[in-house]
């Protein structure tokens, strides 16, 4: 669980030390690596599409401006509705008067991570509203009360018992470890909450702006019934999620499906323009686009403008090695991962410790490499560090530490001195070439690992020695 | 008000930060290839094979009276008084309303527009069969397009657990970028103008969400049957 106020070194160490959630993380994030390899292989040329990918999200952020408006109207044209919320207040504020001005009892809705970002559950639940998530991983972490721990796989971290026993407890079935039967049980659950809803609540994929249509991926068929079914349809946008045309989702669909799960293409993509036409058997008759800005309109100008150019994918989760050990509800916001430790500081900045996540990174850039439209994560990341310091954020010892470095690192004096220091001193505290624990402060490094103890000499004394 | 509050905001920041999107922008290309993957030499072939990959079934039959036949198969091991379906000439295989009324199968009243609502997702619900056409079929992931609208609801492809689509051979093009063409080139601008949805389907429903298990129908279609005409 992400239950505040407990510390980031208090969540990472309670993951750490979860030998269940171990095993989830790597049987997930080895399955999608491996799935999304697979996949960019298959492809007549993978880095083209990728550099295409990057050029076309990037154009569309150039001219956001405009194409947003044109998003607006054209989907007003339609006889849609256009809600501008600039943060989630605003935003959930719609939403909650909406549900009420048309009595709405009961809403289904499909996985958004921004419904997630304005925690909009808690908002309708209060106002009287009941909620149900349909996404079968988050339906088992809402039966659960947690958060999703994965952009695009919410329950990874649930064991099937886990989830049996949920099951059991809520729907009253009996246990059972045959997964395509919980599967069951969970189709079953849900499609009567469908056929009652009256208002469907879905995320967006992409915006499209010269058609005024949005665009909804996914496997299960939820956002489908979501979207479809109740008399109201209300799609939640983060403001940079569009692309300027409809071709263009003959680039972006390719690679966000075989990034996220290596598919050539999701099971289903929905391109969703407005409410019902006359005549239409079936969809909404009123069709509300909520476009969320959060932040976003801010860090478009920022030095982390790039990270807007993301869609969602969660390969950079899958191909980081903390993501791996950790899972997503140590990161503690919305977001997990790389690229969560670079939105979240931005997009939810009074989180505590939220200064922290940055650091959480070997800067390995991993993620960088599979990034379908090559996000400079690393860089973002040292640029949060810098920015952590400026802000008198950094640890008064580390500061103290860093300062002494760079001293000694610029005087061969003392570079020369401090390493006979440290190889007389690591002698004395190891035992047959190791230390167990190193002398505070630095003994948290030593903590799961032995360093080794320095030799006897320098390279440059053996150097002289030589020559 | 927000939105001019949001827009001024877009301004400011791209007055800093436009040059270097639209530097990026112009790094690669933005043309829209027709395809992706190696070209196959048979695209009937490489549907159906994308197609089963994803443990959905095509059935490639010579003409319109074998495709009758298939649909009556498929019909006879789910016996369903009503189903949920394209009106018959949305769907546009001759023969196939003669074929249900020979059968005794009606089609399920699925407006929800009207004042039963809730009475027809009741009857709809217990039913096993949808039945719809396509717009276009893509052979290098298995897709179906569907362009909805009157006498094609969406819910033909959706509620009950078989999925029957009827795709000519005529419909399959290589790539998702050759079907947004083939879209374009078709309806211009009024892709949109009588319909609310389009909507690409790839396979059955499935969800990995337990243990990364696959499971098949967890909230659409798990069997999705395609007749392949031609």
């Amino acid at each position: 669980m992400s239950s505040q106020p407990i510390s980031f070194y208090e969540r990472v160490n309670t993951a750490l030390d979860d030998t269940s959630l171990k095993t989830a993380l790597n049987r997930a994030t080895e399955r999608f690596v491996g799935n999304r390899a697979g996949a960019l292989r298959a492809l007549s040329d993978a880095n083209g599409l990728r550099d295409a990918a990057r050029a076309i999200r990037a154009g569309a952020l150039a001219q956001l401006d405009t194409l947003l408006v044109q998003l607006a109207e054209r989907v007003e044209a339609r006889g849609g509705h256009v809600c501008w919320a600039s943060d989630a207040a605003e935003a959930q504020r719609y939403i909650v008067n909406l549900a009420q001005a048309r009595q709405v009892r009961s809403i289904v809705k499909s996985k958004s991570m921004a419904s997630e970002e304005i925690h909009l559950n808690q908002a309708l639940e209060a106002a009287g509203v009941q909620v149900v998530e349909t996404d079968l991983g988050e339906y088992i972490i809402q039966l659960a009360g947690e958060t999703p721990s994965h952009i695009i796989a919410p329950s990874i971290h649930k064991t099937r018992e886990q989830v049996s026993e949920l099951f059991h407890q809520h729907l009253g079935v009996p246990p059972t470890d045959d997964i395509p039967t919980m599967t069951q049980t969970a189709r079953r659950a849900l499609r009567q909450r469908f056929l009652q809803a009256d208002m469907g609540i879905s995320g967006v994929n992409f915006g499209v702006a010269d058609e005024g249509a949005v665009v909804i991926v996914e496997n299960e068929g939820n956002a489908r019934l979501s979207t479809s079914v109740p008399r109201i349809h209300v799609a939640i946008m983060g403001i940079e999620r569009i692309v300027a045309h409809m071709e263009d989702l003959g680039v972006m669909l390719q690679v966000l499906a075989r990034s996220a799960t290596g598919q050539k293409l999701s099971v289903y993509t929905s391109i969703i323009n407005g409410p019902a036409r006359p005549g239409e058997a079936d969809g909404p008759e009123e069709f509300h686009l909520v476009l969320l800005d959060n932040g976003r309109s801010k860090m478009l100008g920022s030095q982390y403008a790039e990270a807007l150019l993301c869609i969602r994918c969660g390969a950079c989760l899958n191909a980081c090695p903390v993501y791996q050990a950790i899972g997503g509800h140590a990161y503690g916001g919305v977001y997990s991962g790389p690229i969560g430790a670079v939105l979240t500081p931005i997009l939810q900045p009074d989180l505590p410790d939220v200064y922290l996540l940055p650091q959480a990174s070997s800067l390995c850039g991993a993620c960088q490499e599979v990034c379908p439209v090559r996000i400079a994560i690393p860089d973002l990341l040292l640029r949060h560090r810098a920015d952590a310091v400026k802000a008198g954020k950094a640890h008064p010892i580390e500061q103290a530490a860093m300062s002494s470095y760079k001293r000694m690192m610029t005087n061969p004096f003392l570079y020369r001195a401090a390493g006979r220091a440290a190889r007389n001193g690591s002698r004395l505290i190891g035992r047959k070439g190791r230390i167990r624990r190193l002398p505070p402060p630095l003994h948290t490094w030593s903590r799961g690992r032995d360093f080794p103890t320095l030799p006897a000499k320098s390279f440059s004394e053996m150097w002289e020695e030589e020559n | 008000m927000t939105r001019s509050q949001i827009l001024a905001n877009l301004h400011t920041s791209l007055a800093s930060n436009r040059p270097w999107l639209e530097a990026v922008a112009r790094s690669a290309p933005h043309s829209i290839p027709p395809y992706v993957m190696p070209a196959a030499d048979d695209l009937d072939a490489q549907f159906m094979a994308e197609l089963h990959a994803i443990a959905g079934m095509a059935y490639p039959v010579a003409d319109e009276r074998a495709a009758l036949t298939q649909i009556a198969a498929l019909l006879a091991d789910r016996p369903s008084p009503q189903i949920i379906a394209w009106e018959v000439e949305q769907i546009g295989l001759a023969g196939l309303a003669a074929l249900l009324d020979q059968q005794g199968v009606t089609l399920a009243t699925s407006d929800l527009h009207g004042t039963s609502r809730s009475a027809h997702l009741q009857n709809m619900e217990p039913l096993a069969i949808c039945i719809s056409g396509v717009e276009a079929g893509i052979a290098e992931s298995g897709s179906l397009v569907l362009r909805h609208g009157p006498g094609r609801p969406r819910l033909a492809s959706l509620l009950a657990p078989c999925h029957i689509a009827i795709l000519r051979r005529s419909q399959l093009v290589r790539g998702l970028g050759e079907a947004l063409a083939l879209l374009r080139n078709r309806y211009g601008e009024e892709i949109f103008t009588s319909t609310s949805n389009l909507t690409l389907i790839t396979g059955p429903s499935r969800t990995a969400d337990i243990e990364m298990t696959l499971s098949l129908g967890i909230h659409g279609p798990p069997e999705v049957h395609v007749v392949l005409v031609g």
